[in-house]
């Protein structure tokens, strides 16, 4: 039996098209670059598929080169930008860099964590993640959805370690209360 | 006297936040920042939440139904039969 080696390039859009898209949805919140991804993993799935010798599954196999892709698009993407200004108007501190009244954090009530593994919780995470400013959004992305390390997201994007960590705070501070302001009040 | 010298704004307190997840600030920031969690509520639940939205980031695609448009399966079928 050769099962573990065994691709099936006619189920893959059946099995794993609907899976990859939204994959790739996700983190990319466009459809048409969302689907040229899915299709790019295919072509290149085939084009590689002497190499696949079962050291995964035929479903991890796809993620990983889906997930290269993304990352792709990302380093093509970031080099379109110009690099994000440092300087960003600030309506979350005072004047002594303390939170105002209004955005500071507030509780999110008990249970919370059970309430973000719901559809509710997606699409309203959706509509802040497409709020946020592209390189935001992307090292968002990247860090939390993708789990790269800041010294490999600086190198993709081309951007210096002091940039990263402002877009980091950037992103964390728009998204949560974005968050904060729609979700909660479903 | 021990106040003033750990004081910290918030803003730098959210900033370092994120340093602290991948062990990149120093040991005085860690230990201002553990006073700073102490004397500010709003700081600590940033952390907590954003921490919470970050470590749910990942698995957000399996909250979802949308699916890929027909007309584009079926091109995707034709092409990598085209490749054959």
């Amino acid at each position: 039996m050769q099962i573990d080696f065994m691709i099936l390039p006619d189920l893959w859009v059946d099995r794993y098209a609907d899976m990859l898209y939204r994959y790739a949805f996700v983190r990319i919140n466009d459809n048409g670059i969302a689907e040229d991804i899915v299709q790019e993993t295919f072509l290149s799935a085939w084009r590689a598929k002497e190499t696949f010798k079962g050291q995964t599954s035929e479903k991890n196999w796809l993620y990983a080169i889906c997930k290269n892709k993304i990352i792709d698009y990302f380093r093509k993407k970031a080099g379109n930008i110009s690099k994000p200004a440092l300087a960003e108007e600030d309506n979350y501190f005072d004047e002594k860099e303390h939170w105002r009244e209004e955005p500071a954090p507030k509780a999110w009530g008990a249970n919370y964590q059970h309430k973000i593994e719901t559809k509710e919780f997606f699409s309203v995470f959706e509509l802040c993640k497409k709020k946020l400013k592209d390189t935001q959004q992307i090292v968002f992305v990247m860090k939390y959805m993708e789990d790269m390390e800041a010294d490999k997201i600086c190198e993709v994007l081309n951007i210096t370690p002091s940039n990263y960590w402002v877009l980091i705070h950037r992103s964390k501070l728009h998204l949560r209360s974005c968050l904060e302001k729609n979700w909660l009040k479903i | 006297m021990l106040n003033k010298l750990l004081e910290m704004s918030c803003k730098k307190a959210t900033f370092l936040a994120s340093k602290k997840e991948e062990n990149k600030i120093s040991f005085i920031e860690g230990i201002k920042l553990k006073f700073h969690y102490k004397i500010c509520e709003s700081c600590k639940r940033f952390d907590e939440q954003t921490k919470c939205i970050g470590k749910n980031a990942p698995h957000l695609h399996q909250h979802t139904n949308m699916v890929l448009r027909a007309e584009k399966k079926q091109q995707l079928k034709e092409l990598i039969e085209l490749q054959k």
